[in-house]
């Protein structure tokens, strides 16, 4: 179990280290575009550090805290603007493959976020809260306000859905 | 959020393929394309620009100050969350502080320690009201007997007149009418007649019997009242004095007030009989007696013989009499009505103030052991009716809470609906 940060400023600036990126990459896949998701972010973070003494370690990871803080903000970011984010804000730009990527895997980088792309909001929530921000389904079930076997199954439909969508013919 | 069956097998071990994916680990064979997806997947995860990583970091070192939300309405918000349950607990003491002031008010603080001993107004009014019951507060057998024979000639006139406004009472509490046959009962309020009683036991130490029978003479001598009669009874270790006063009955709350302070008031009564109608039938009677000596002096100066003569004098003696016992009569009920009869019995008991204190009225450690039990009662008295307002109050604010924040989370959950 994670130290309490109600101790120590360094405790909690270890946790932005080790958070901000996944933590960005996360609210940047819900909100669709990068001036809300730096403003989500930052506002996350300051939440966290405001409510640093409120984290209870008996009631999950410190990670799955902030990203709980980060989704909320999020969330309401989405209220606000009262329509759901497309995952990938600008569709054009990102399905565009790398130049620098080989073209076997610049197909099959397309193919994934033309899949992602395709998946229903709350979908693509799970993985980018899976794959960006490496929760165990145990802190998905905090974040989500779940149980664990419940966010487990939500994973497994979302990644088969995602695999499926993979290897569908273009 | 809906739950599903729980996972088979074959799902539990593609979820921990996966999971090991995520942490870089092996995975089976059969399962590699989830370490391809997870591969892809995070080089397709979005990265911060330079700017913003450098903004974020600034913010960091500098403790992340607040920026992005309104600081006013941050600190509205928790002062709200301080002030809220404050001002409950505020309120339920309150209450509480209300309740059993109310409770107490009536009493002094001499009767607090043994309220139980001393009827409250309530049933102070019932003593009166049910003063027909008690032979000391019924009306004399005569005035009854008067009152049944002969209404007042304005009864039937002022029916409605008798249910006039108490305020204008001499007394304030419910005097009881004086029924008359045929529903009639007692005239206007201004010819009000009403004799009040009241009964008081006084407990004093026995070292301070004397005094306190001294200053029933004193307190009955300043209210301008009289002593009807007394008796001091005393042994070696108890004794009694009792009293009977005639107030004047203007004065009788001030001088009963004045006598409860003589000692610990073990039982206070008051009672209230209504003798207007025993007094308007004696008026009305004493104005007919009146009228038939004039009648029958008009009628002996007209008598011409002996006979007539005799017979109007013989009349007119008996009319005499009624008259002066009529008159008697009146002079008595006015006494009744201007002189309230109180009965007050001073009993000295055995516990002696001396032998506690070494000196009389000194306050001794015993004193103060009853009064911080007493305080503590108060106290525990406060809490407890506070905790029975505080308690509902803080389950309803529970529940409030509760659906404030489910229907935030609903709301939220709902963001990420198609719109």
């Amino acid at each position: 179990m994670d130290e309490p940060l109600n101790t120590t400023t360094p405790s909690f600036d270890a946790l932005y280290r080790e958070c901000a990126r996944d933590l960005y990459a996360y609210v940047r896949t819900l909100l669709g575009d990068d001036a809300s998701a730096e403003d989500v972010t930052a506002l996350a973070f300051e939440r966290a550090y405001r409510r640093r003494c409120t984290f209870d370690s008996e009631r999950g990871s410190r990670r799955g805290w902030l990203f709980g803080i980060a989704r909320n903000a999020a969330l309401d970011e989405l209220r606000r603007r009262r329509r759901a984010a497309p995952l990938i804000g600008d569709l054009a730009d990102e399905l565009a493959p790398d130049p620098d990527e080989q073209a076997d895997l610049a197909v099959r980088r397309t193919t994934v976020r033309a899949a992602l792309a395709a998946l229903p909001a709350r979908e693509r929530e799970l993985v980018a809260l899976k794959f960006h921000g490496g929760l165990s389904n145990a802190e998905l079930a905090v974040v989500l306000g779940t149980s664990e076997t419940n966010a487990a199954t939500r994973v497994h439909r979302a990644v088969t859905k995602l695999r499926k969508a993979c290897h569908a013919p273009a | 959020m809906r739950q599903r069956d729980p996972l088979t097998v074959e799902e539990a071990r593609e979820l921990d393929a996966l999971d090991r994916a995520l942490l870089g680990d092996p995975v089976d064979a059969d399962l590699r394309e989830l370490e391809d997806l997870v591969c892809d997947i995070r080089a397709t995860a979005p990265e911060m620009s330079p700017g913003f990583a450098a903004r974020l970091e600034h913010q960091a070192q500098e403790g992340f100050p607040d920026s992005q939300e309104q600081p006013a309405q941050r600190r509205q918000r928790r002062r709200l969350l301080v002030l809220l349950p404050a001002a409950g607990t505020l309120a339920a003491v309150l209450v509480a502080l209300v309740v059993v002031l109310g409770n107490a008010g009536d009493d002094e603080m001499t009767t607090f320690a043994d309220k139980s001993a001393v009827p409250r107004e309530s049933e102070t009014s019932g003593a009166a009201s049910g003063a027909a019951a008690k032979p000391e507060a019924a009306p004399l057998p005569q005035d009854s007997a008067r009152m049944q024979a002969a209404p007042p000639p304005s009864a039937s006139a002022s029916g409605s007149a008798s249910t006039a406004d108490p305020a204008t009472a001499p007394a304030p509490s419910v005097v009881p009418r004086a029924a008359t046959p045929g529903g009639s009962v007692a005239p206007a309020d201004r010819a009000r007649k009403v004799q009040r009683s009241a009964d008081l036991a006084l407990s004093v130490p026995m070292d301070k019997l004397d005094s306190t029978t001294d200053g029933v003479i004193r307190t009955v001598d300043r209210f301008g009242g009289i002593v009807a009669s007394s008796a001091i009874g005393s042994d070696d270790d108890t004794g009694e004095a009792s009293f009977d006063l005639r107030i004047p009955t203007g004065r009788l709350d001030d001088a009963l007030a004045a006598l409860s302070k003589l000692g610990h008031v073990a039982e206070r009564r008051q009672s209230l009989v209504d003798i207007t109608g025993s007094f308007t039938s004696a008026e009305d009677r004493l104005s007919d007696a009146r009228a038939e000596r004039r009648g029958l002096l008009k009628a002996l100066g007209k008598a011409t013989t002996q006979q007539q003569i005799g017979s109007l004098r013989a009349q007119l003696r008996i009319v005499r009499g009624q008259i002066a016992r009529l008159n008697g009569d009146l002079e008595s009920l006015r006494r009744r009505a201007d002189l309230s009869r109180v009965s007050v019995t001073v009993r000295g008991d055995g516990s002696k103030a001396d032998q506690d204190t070494g000196g009389a009225g000194r306050w001794s450690p015993g004193d103060a052991a009853r009064d911080a039990v007493r305080v503590l009662e108060v106290i525990a008295g406060v809490a407890l009716i506070a905790l029975a307002v505080a308690v509902p109050l803080a389950l309803l604010a529970g529940l409030v809470a509760l659906g404030v924040r489910s229907g935030r989370r609903r709301r939220r959950e709902g963001a990420l609906d198609p719109a």
